[in-house]
Formats: structure tokens, sequence, C-alpha cells
């Protein structure tokens, strides 16, 4: 099998004595998507801070990114690199339009001086108008952010995601507050990335785990450690991890 | 082009024009009194530190309570020009006891040989672009350390404060060698020409206005570019733009620096117009008080801090006549009721007004039906 | 011949005995006397002199007398001869009051009335030049004697520093009888600093090794002028000591200094800590950027003023035109001083009260905006400001400080002011009792949880709205209460909170904000290391400027406290 893209090994976080990741392995190969379930507090976000330079471990674990040592990275080089984030609250930049949400997110240098005086190419005024059609936003374009619904800047944010072209997507309950239509949808376009680009998809919701996971790899996480690998089918049935999450009869 | 850019253009065009000719035309056919004139260059350099205060604060989310400070090392730089120019005029001079041309200050203090670091500000241009990179230094080391340590929101205020005061407190010793307590003043001359001459005033009135049409063309441009986006981005969600690979500090920094610079444009403008600048000018209070212009005018609008520096110091020149004993309870006053009552300042109120017009036809709509 | 020798010795002891005993009853006025009555002039000079070190009042008096020929030589009727002063006023036939020189009381006649002689009948006792010059030096030196040793002290040290040659015998003779060991001290260290000026080389040696024994501050420049000399001299024995004598100074002198700044750095700290305890809770537990903070201190300040007026006699004032008359209880003594201790609640309460109304009126609606939150106290700070010039005038008004907070206390050479002990243990109090308020009591709890996360605590019955008010209430009292402390130690006047606003934010920053532990550690660390730079670089200016730098440079290296993002929402 070929080498992975994101090597996470024996990774251990600590806040204030209590042990939000312990003895975490974990391993993601290229165009792969992958479903990341566990109960609250199980530690999938601080697995994403981890990832995406938000949070940095405790020393001696090692978390790679082909050849890149992601730990000694911070937020805007790990974005740089090829990996992004789409939060669990949708972040948004509320006073910008959408269509300014979506060039601030837009692939290319993100220097100073070149912000000041790089113009929009056709080039990208074509990418951004193919992106507002994509998540559907094309006739609010010139909205503000903040006056978008939920499921809105939820889909405006993984817009966000795909204009900067990554090569890693960390995307954190993606179907939070969006109406069943559109997290089918929303389900539709991360089963089209994939291949492309890889995921890793952190959710809750059963049906869109069931819908995404098809027969990818879902990662259970309990205790800030990994319970369980497999297939969805695999995971349900596995007793652990019934006992644990789908035991609670909650979800 | 949309309109409202076009209409935007030809406001501007038409205040700038009438700032920078008509103005100082009507005071040399004597309309507008040398008083006056004098009065109108220091509100418009007032509003350079505002407009520094704003891009700060209303464009990026930083209060900095340091542009005094860079205010005033701007007024040093182009001070201590002007006080090698006095020559011949001071008072040690004129008694035939300076000569090796030292300020009168020094010669007070003791000194004889003028120090090393005053002599190249003989020179206007040195003098010049020591205002842009004195302040602009400060400014780079002070942003770099602070930012690079994620110091932000009222932590960066606390932290510019005491910047400032830190400079006051430097500037208040003698051996700085930069006139202590008295700072600088009894200017006879810029350039050539003599400080008793009102035409002088009117061409450093021309000068103030020049620069701050140009900065707030300057500004304007900037917020829209995709710097200004992510500046805007950084007030309204500093931690997001890092995930979108922005160096959110880098352009910090760079706003930081501009905004001292700009300021400290404002301060050389200002000393040769008022004549004076001492230690009293760094304090952190003077930054509240461009603060408060600022969030009296409008912040996050270009054209809010203009009007308030000049509105507010129009004000307080009645006032502390008027007035003498109320003047700091209405400036405390009006600053409680702009940030409890108006957090939009001046500017926001023919919005709200429209706004309240258009619910009240809605209502009144909707009744008749 | 064993009985001889017995006799012998018997005879000798009786001697010594009864000349112990006449030594004892040689009081100065009697020497006096014997002056007076000496054969010549060059036994009355030798007599004068011996009062050189003894002298007293009433030498003082005598020798004015003299000088003044008011002394008479007196014959009994059994041809006695009695010097006699006369004084007060003369009578019809120009008599007057006469008083022996023996011990001052009048003169009686055979039948035991006082007597009243006239000077035109009397012989008066002569002077010379000579003579008045050694009275002179027996009155130069007449604090010596004196009873307090704190003038004696003062005197002593006055004749060393001079190094007249001519009073070491004085001095010497002095310590011989002094008792009190501080005197004795300064009289050793006078006798060595005048050994130091002396003609051969072995007595300015010994002055040197009792000075190096001494290792006083004072001597210092003494032991570079005696060195410098040494060296021009090309004396190395006087060299090595006089190096020997500075080197044990300079020791000494590093650890006085050291203990000194270590104790005035901890009580600028407690200044400090006493400043800021009150912005750790506004600002530390409510994030409320109060800008006002220092107003709050300056309140507390006036309270004192005002409370110690009324203690006096009154006070008048007249805000805005209105004339406000406060009565006085003219108290005195204790009563008047024990004003303090009154004051120390009233500032607390009325620091209390403007802080809730100012929560009520203002900081309420700007929770949710702490940059708006610093600017509209920022607004109320200006306003304060100006009421309290407008109230109490612009200038400075006056606190005195009760004696028992002025005074103090010197050991091993370091002073302990009154004043700053009483700011230590003042703010040991202080920050045991926000302790105790915060973790013992039911109101403690509730700002905790409020602090921690209003919403809950909201959800859970608590009422927010009266915690946050009590909190600020807190926060604001504790200020109050620091500036009836610093009334104490420096001026009252109505900027008095803008000296310390910018120090105290910078103490609960350094600390961390939220913990008051943290705040206690970094007052006294930037205390101290203000303090330590003061004494390094010899310019309080200079090490305040550093002191700031460093803080700046220390939030590089630890941010803590200052970078908060734990949480699940990217932009609290």
């Amino acid at each position: 099998m070929a080498h992975p893209l994101l090597v996470v090994e024996d990774v251990h976080k600590t806040y204030d004595g209590f042990k939000a990741i312990s003895n975490l392995n974990f391993y993601l190969y290229e165009g792969e998507l992958r479903t990341v379930i566990g109960p609250n507090g199980a530690g999938k976000s601080t697995f994403f801070d981890l990832i995406s330079g938000r949070a940095k471990p405790n020393t001696g674990g090692k978390i790679l990114f082909g050849d890149i040592d992601l730990t000694q990275r911070n937020e805007y080089e790990i974005n740089r690199i090829g990996i992004g984030r789409k939060f669990q609250t949708p972040s948004v930049y509320a006073e910008h339009t959408v269509l300014d949400n979506l060039v601030l997110s837009l692939k290319g240098p993100r220097g100073v001086f070149a912000s000041l005086f790089r113009r929009l190419s056709s080039e990208d005024r074509d990418r951004l108008d193919e992106l507002l059609k994509l998540i559907r936003l094309d006739g609010k374009r010139a909205w503000k952010a903040g006056q978008l619904a939920h499921g809105e800047k939820q889909w405006l944010e993984i817009g966000m995601l795909l204009a900067s072209e990554p090569k890693l997507l960390l995307i954190d309950e993606p179907a939070a507050g969006m109406t069943d239509e559109e997290t089918h949808r929303t389900g539709e376009l991360l089963l089209s990335l994939a291949g492309k680009h890889s995921l890793i998809v952190v959710e809750h919701d059963m049906t869109f785990v069931r819908q995404i996971a098809r027969d990818g790899q879902v990662t259970v996480l309990h205790q800030g450690t990994v319970l369980c690998e497999g297939k969805f089918d695999e995971v349900q049935s596995n007793p652990k991890v019934r006992e644990v999450y789908l035991g609670r009869g909650k979800h | 082009m949309t309109t409202r850019v076009k209409i935007e253009i030809g406001l501007v065009a038409a205040i700038g024009l009438f700032l920078i000719v008509v103005f100082p035309l009507l005071n040399a056919y004597g309309v507008v009194s040398n008083f006056t004139i004098n009065l109108w260059g220091k509100y418009l350099c007032y509003s350079l530190l505002a407009i520094s205060v704003d891009l700060l604060w209303g464009y990026t989310g930083l209060l900095s309570l340091g542009q005094a400070l860079f205010f005033s090392l701007g007024g040093y730089m182009i001070g201590m020009h002007l006080m090698l120019m006095i020559g011949d005029l001071g008072v040690y001079a004129q008694a035939g006891k300076n000569p090796n041309g030292l300020p009168d200050f020094m010669i007070f203090l003791g000194h004889t040989v003028l120090p090393d670091f005053w002599k190249p500000f003989y020179s206007l241009g040195f003098a010049l672009l020591m205002v842009l990179f004195v302040p602009g230094l400060v400014a780079y080391v002070f942003g770099f350390l602070a930012f690079r340590s994620r110091i932000k929101g009222v932590y960066f205020s606390i932290l510019t404060q005491a910047l400032t005061y830190c400079g006051a407190l430097m500037f208040f010793r003698n051996d700085m060698l930069m006139g202590g307590n008295n700072g600088f003043t009894d200017f006879k001359r810029i350039a050539g020409y003599s400080l008793t001459d009102p035409v002088t005033y009117r061409w450093l009135y021309i000068a103030s206005a020049v620069m701050l049409v140009a900065v707030y063309i300057g500004c304007r441009a900037l917020s829209r570019t995709k710097f200004g986006l992510v500046q805007q981005a950084i007030r309204d969600g500093e931690n997001r733009v890092l995930f979108s690979g922005y160096a959110a500090s880098h352009y910090k920094l760079f706003v930081f620096v501009l905004a001292a610079m700009i300021a400290a444009i404002g301060g050389a403008l200002y000393v040769p117009q008022v004549g004076i600048i001492n230690p009293s000018e760094m304090t952190p209070e003077k930054s509240l008080e461009a603060v408060v212009w600022v969030a009296v005018g409008g912040r996050a609008t270009l054209i809010g801090p203009i009007i308030g520096a000049i509105g507010i110091n129009a004000l307080k020149s009645w006032a502390t006549k008027a007035y003498p004993d109320a003047w700091l309870l209405i400036l405390g006053g009006l600053f409680i009721t702009v940030v409890l009552l108006l957090p939009g300042g001046v500017v926001s109120i023919p919005g709200k007004i429209a706004a309240y017009w258009k619910k009240r036809s809605a209502k009144a709509d909707s009744s008749q039906s | 011949m064993a009985s001889q020798l017995y006799r012998r010795i018997l005879f000798i002891f009786l001697a010594l005995a009864s000349s112990l005993t006449a030594l004892a009853a040689d009081t100065p006025r009697q020497v006096v006397v014997e002056a007076i009555l000496a054969e010549n002039a060059a036994a009355r000079r030798e007599r004068v002199l011996s009062l050189v070190g003894r002298g007293d009042e009433d030498v003082a008096a005598l020798f004015a007398a003299w000088r003044g020929d008011q002394l008479f030589i007196y014959q009994t009727a059994e041809g006695a001869r009695v010097p006699v002063q006369l004084t007060g006023e003369k009578d019809g036939e120009g008599s007057q009051t006469a008083l022996k020189v023996s011990d001052g009381q009048p003169l009686l006649d055979a039948a035991g009335n006082p007597l009243r002689l006239r000077a035109g009948d009397l012989v008066a006792v002569e002077h010379n030049a000579m003579l008045r010059r050694a009275m002179k030096s027996v009155l130069d030196l007449l604090d010596l004697s004196a009873a307090d040793p704190g003038v004696r002290i003062r005197a002593i040290t006055t004749i060393g520093f001079a190094q007249d040659q001519e009073k070491l015998p004085a001095l010497q003779a002095r310590l011989a009888e002094e008792n009190n060991s501080r005197v004795q001290k300064a009289l050793r260290e006078a006798i060595a600093l005048i050994q130091l000026k002396a003609g051969n080389d072995d007595t300015k040696l010994e002055g040197l090794k009792e000075l190096e024994k001494l290792h006083t501050l004072a001597s210092t420049d003494f032991l570079k002028a005696a060195l410098r000399d040494a060296e021009t001299a090309g004396k190395p024995a006087l060299i090595d000591a006089a190096r020997r004598a500075l080197n044990a100074v300079e020791t000494h002198r590093t650890l006085v200094n050291l203990f000194g700044t270590m104790f005035r750095g901890v009580s600028l700290g407690s200044i400090l800590l006493v400043v800021a305890l009150g912005l750790a809770i506004t600002f530390g537990l409510m994030r409320v950027i109060n800008m006002a903070h220092g107003e709050m201190i300056a309140v507390g300040a006036y309270t004192t003023y005002i409370v110690q007026n009324v203690f006096g006699s009154g006070l008048s004032l007249s805000p805005f035109g209105f004339s406000i008359s406060l009565p006085g209880l003219n108290a005195t003594g204790l009563a008047y001083e024990s004003y303090f201790i009154v004051a120390l609640p009233l500032s607390f309460l009325a620091a209390a009260a403007v802080g809730i109304a100012l929560e009520r009126g203002i900081i309420q609606f700007l929770y949710r905006r702490p940059l708006e939150s610093l600017l509209a106290t920022w607004g109320v700070s200006l306003m304060l400001q100006q009421l309290f010039r407008l109230i109490f005038g612009a200038n400075n008004v006056q606190v005195s400080s009760p004696s028992y907070l002025s005074g103090n206390w010197t050991f091993f050479d370091i002073i302990f002011g009154w004043n700053r002990l009483f700011v230590i243990g003042f703010a040991v109090v202080i920050v045991a009792g926000v302790w105790l308020v915060l973790t013992k009591t039911s109101l403690g709890l509730l700002i905790r949880a409020v602090m921690q996360n209003r919403g809950m605590a909201s959800c859970m019955g608590v009422r927010t709205e009266r915690v946050n008010m009590l909190t600020f209430g807190l926060g604001s009292g504790l200020a109050g209460l620091a500036g009836a402390f610093v009334s104490q130690i420096g001026n009252v006047g109505p900027s008095l909170g803008q000296n310390y606003i910018v120090d105290s934010f910078m103490t609960v920053v350094v600390g961390g904000v939220g913990s008051i532990a943290g705040t206690v550690i970094s007052a006294s660390s930037i205390g101290l290391a203000d303090q330590s730079l003061q004494q390094i670089l010899g310019n309080p200016v200079l090490g305040k400027i550093c002191v700031l730098i460093a803080i700046i440079l220390f939030l590089q290296w630890r941010p803590a406290g200052i970078f908060v993002t734990r949480s699940r929402s990217l932009d609290e």
C-alpha cells in the first residue's frame, strides 16, 4: 500500500491535567474519505486542532503530512501546505459579502504585499462564479455573510474551503443545522470530492455518516484514543462501540 | 464603476479642492482670518491622527493607545530640525554665548557641543525621512513583539498605553537631550521661511490639507484591495483568518507601522503650526482623546474620524473659553453617550434617520391598506 | 611587717575611694567655682578646659554670665570667698538677687533670708581672651554630654566629620564615661576619623583599623581621602589598611543596599498589590476594563481627606458655587490620630458605592464589548477627575499621616519606614481578606460561578446581575482602600489615579488575568525589579522604563492568560 498522506502516531494532548487525546494513532491515505465518530468529549475537535495547528501535542508525538512535520508549523502555514478546515460552528466573515468571503479564501499568494497589489484575474472570477453556483449562493453574492441562514453559512464555509483547493479537508459536523435535503446534498458534495481530495469528516448524524461512509473507513474515537476502525456496519455492530456510543441509543 | 463610487470621487474632489485651494485663497484675500486658517491647519493634523487611530481600531480591531506617541515622535523629529534652524536668532546666540549653534535648552543644561545624533537634522530632508522612519521603527519593533505573542484586544490597548507612558517618561528626562519638560519651542523659521509670517502658515495649512486628502485617498484605495478585506476579516474573526492561510500578525504589523507613520505625518505638520512640542503630548490621555474623535465621528469609516477630529476640537476651542470648568465633563459625557447610545458615531445618524422614516412609512402604508 | 603592709594597702584603698568620691562630687558647677577661685589664669584655664565634654546647660548659662560680667566673688563675714551670679531686676538701690555658682541656689544671710547685693559693691570675676576661647571649646562640645542620646550622636558625628584634632581628647574622655552603645559607636567612629588626620602614622593606622571594624557608610569619603593621602605619601602600610577599611565598608554597603532594596521592593510591591487587587477583580474576574479604576483610588483618598478634616477642624467645600461646611470634631492627640482607622472602612464604602453606580449606569450594558467598556469608563474617569477638581480644587490637598505611620526604624543601617512596614502588613491582610471572601463565603462562590460561565450560572438561578454589581463594588471598594493608603505616602490630587493606572494594569496582565495569586506574585516581582533596577541604574525613571520593557519582553516568553482560545467557537 502507498505511503499514507497523514500520519498521526503516539500523540498525547493534556489540558491542565485532563487527557483530551491519549496515545492516538491514525493514518489517512490520499483520496480517502474518512468519517470520525465518537461521543461528546471523545476528543474529535481536539484531534482537528492538533492537525490544523490550533493546538500543539505534548512532546514525543508525531504528526506528518507527507514529509512535513505539522507539529512544527502554525495555523496559517498548515493552511498554506494544503490542509483546510471547516469549523463546527460556521465561521464566516460576517461583515464581508458572500463574494468577498470566497475571494479571501481563493487559492493564491497570502502575503501582505501580494494582497496589496494583486487584482483578481479572469480565471479567478470564473472560479468564483463556479463556486457560487456550486454552493447555491449565486443570487446572494452581495449579501453580508452574517445575514445568511445557518445552513447557508455552512455551505458558504464549505465553499470557502473548496476555494482554497486544499489537499486535505478537515470537516467538523458539516450537516449541523441543515434540512434533510441540504444534508443529503452536502453528503453528495463530499463524496464527489473524495478521490481528488482527501477528507476527514467528523459527524454525529448517523444517517449522514451512513451516507458518506459507504464502504470507506469509519474511525471511532473514545476518551481521546481510537476505539476501533472499520466499515460502517462493522463499527456499528462492534459491542465496544455500542457500549460507549451507540448503546446510549441517542444517535 | 458604480454611481456610488462616482459620487464619492466627486465629493472627495470637491471637498479636497475647497480645503486645498479655495480656503487658502479666501485667506489670501482676507476673508478668512490668519487665526482661523492656523486653527484649521491644526484640525487637519488632528484628522490625520484620527485616521491613524481608525485604521487600527475601526478597520483592524486594534485599539491602539499609542498613537499620541507616534504623533509626538513625528513632531519631535521635525522639531529637532526647527530647533537647529533657530540658529543665530536664539536667546543665547543673541547674547553671543552660543558659538556652536546649539539649541538654547542644551546651553542651559551646560552642553557646549551638539550631540552627534542631532547633527544630521540640519537637513530638512533627513528630518522628514526621520519623521517616517523613527515612529515606523518603534511601531515595527513593538508591533513585532506584541503580535508575535498574539497580544490582542484589551491587552494590546493596555500595552500600547504602557508604551506611550514609557515614551513620555523618557522624553521628560533632560539627559535624553530632547528638551525635557519644556520640549521644543520658539521656532523661528522653516525651510528658510519665517514662522512669524502668515504666508508661511498658509502654506503649512495647504501642506496639511494636501496630506490629509492624500492619506484619505490612500486609505480608501487600501480598503478596496484584498489587503483591506483581510484587515477587516482580522477585526471580525482573527482566528478564522489564520485558518484561511493569512499570517494575521504580518498584516497587523503592516497596518500598525502604516498608522504610526500617518500619525507621525500629522505630528510633523502640527508642530510648526502650533510652535511647540513637549512630552505632555505623548501621554495615554492624548491617545484616548483621539479615540474619542473617532468614536464620536464614526469608526470604520474614513470620513468619521475627520468629522470627529474637527468637530470635537472646534467644540473644545469654544467650550474651553465659554465653560472652562465644564469642558472635561462635556467631553467625558459625550464619550459615554456615544459609546452607549450611538456606537456608529455621528456618520451613522443619517442612516438611522433614513431607516426610521422607512419603517414609519412602511407602518403608515400597512395601516392605510 | 604584715600588719604594716596591711595598713598601707588600706591607706591606698581609702585614698582611692576618697578621690573617687571627690570626682563624683565634682559637679560641673563646682568645677566652675574652682575655676573662679583659682589663683592664676593658667589654673583657671585648666579648670575650664576640664569641662570639655562634660558641660551641661548650667555651664553654658554660667559661662554666658561670666563673659557678661555677671559673676562676682562675695566675701562672707567669715572671710570665705563665695562666687555668686547676680540676676533679675535691679531694685531702687541697684541691688539684685544673688545665686550661688556652686548650686544655683540663692545666697542666704545668717538669718536664712535671701541676700540682695549690688554689683558695684563686689569684685567681678575676670576673664581674658584665652579663657574665653577655653569656654568656647567647652560650649562647642556641650552637646557631647546632652541628656538626649540623639543630640549626643549628632554632635559627635559633626565633630568627627570636621576631623578637628583639638577635640580628640574630649571625645576620648566622653568615650570613657559613655554607656549608650549607639553613642559609643558614634564616638569610636568620630575618634577614628579624627585619627586619620593625625600627625603620626601609628595613630592613622589605628584609626584605619578601627574604621575597618566599624565599616560605617559615612566613613567612605574620609577613607578615600586617606587612601589618596597615603598613596601620595607612598606609605604601603597605610595604603593597605585604607584599602582594607574601604573594602569592609563596601561589603557592608552592598549588603545594606541589597536588603534595603529588597525591603523597598517588597513595600513597593505591596503598594502595587493593594492598588492592583481591586483591578484583579474587576478586570481579572469580570474582564471589565475599568479605566476609572484610578479614580476609585482617588475617591478613597479624598474620603480619607474628608474624614481627617472632620476629626480636625472641619472642612468647607464649594463645589459648583454651593458652599458646604462640614463641622469638625476638633479631636486632638490619639483621638485625632485614630481618624485613619475610621477612614479605612469609609473609603471602602465610598468607592464601592461609586463603583456600583458605575456598574449599574454604564458597565452592565457593555459586558460583551470590552473595548467599549474601556472607552466609556475613560469618559467616566475624565468626568470624575474634573469633579474632584471642582469640589476639592485643582491643587493637591494635605493629608497628614498619623504619628504611628510617620517615623522610621533603622536597623543594620537599613531604614524601615513605618509606613512601608505598614503597607506590607496591610497588603497581607487585604489579600487574605479577599482570598477568604472568594473562597469561603457564599458570595465568593457565586462570584466565581458567574465569572466562569455567566450563562450557566444564570440558568441555575443565580442572580447574575446582582453578583456582577457586588463584584464590581468589591473591586472598587478595594481600590478605595488602596486610596486611603496611598493618601499616606503620596500627594492627593485630582489626577492621583492616573499615577497608578498603568502600573495596576501591568501588574494584573503580568500576573495572569483572573488569578489573585498571580497578581500577588507579579506585584512583588515588579516591585522588586523596579527597586533593583533603580538601584543598579541609579535613576528611578530609567528603572521604570526598563521595567515596562521587561514586562513587554516577559509577555513574549509567557503570554499565558493572555492568549485564551479554548472554546469551540472560533472567536470568543
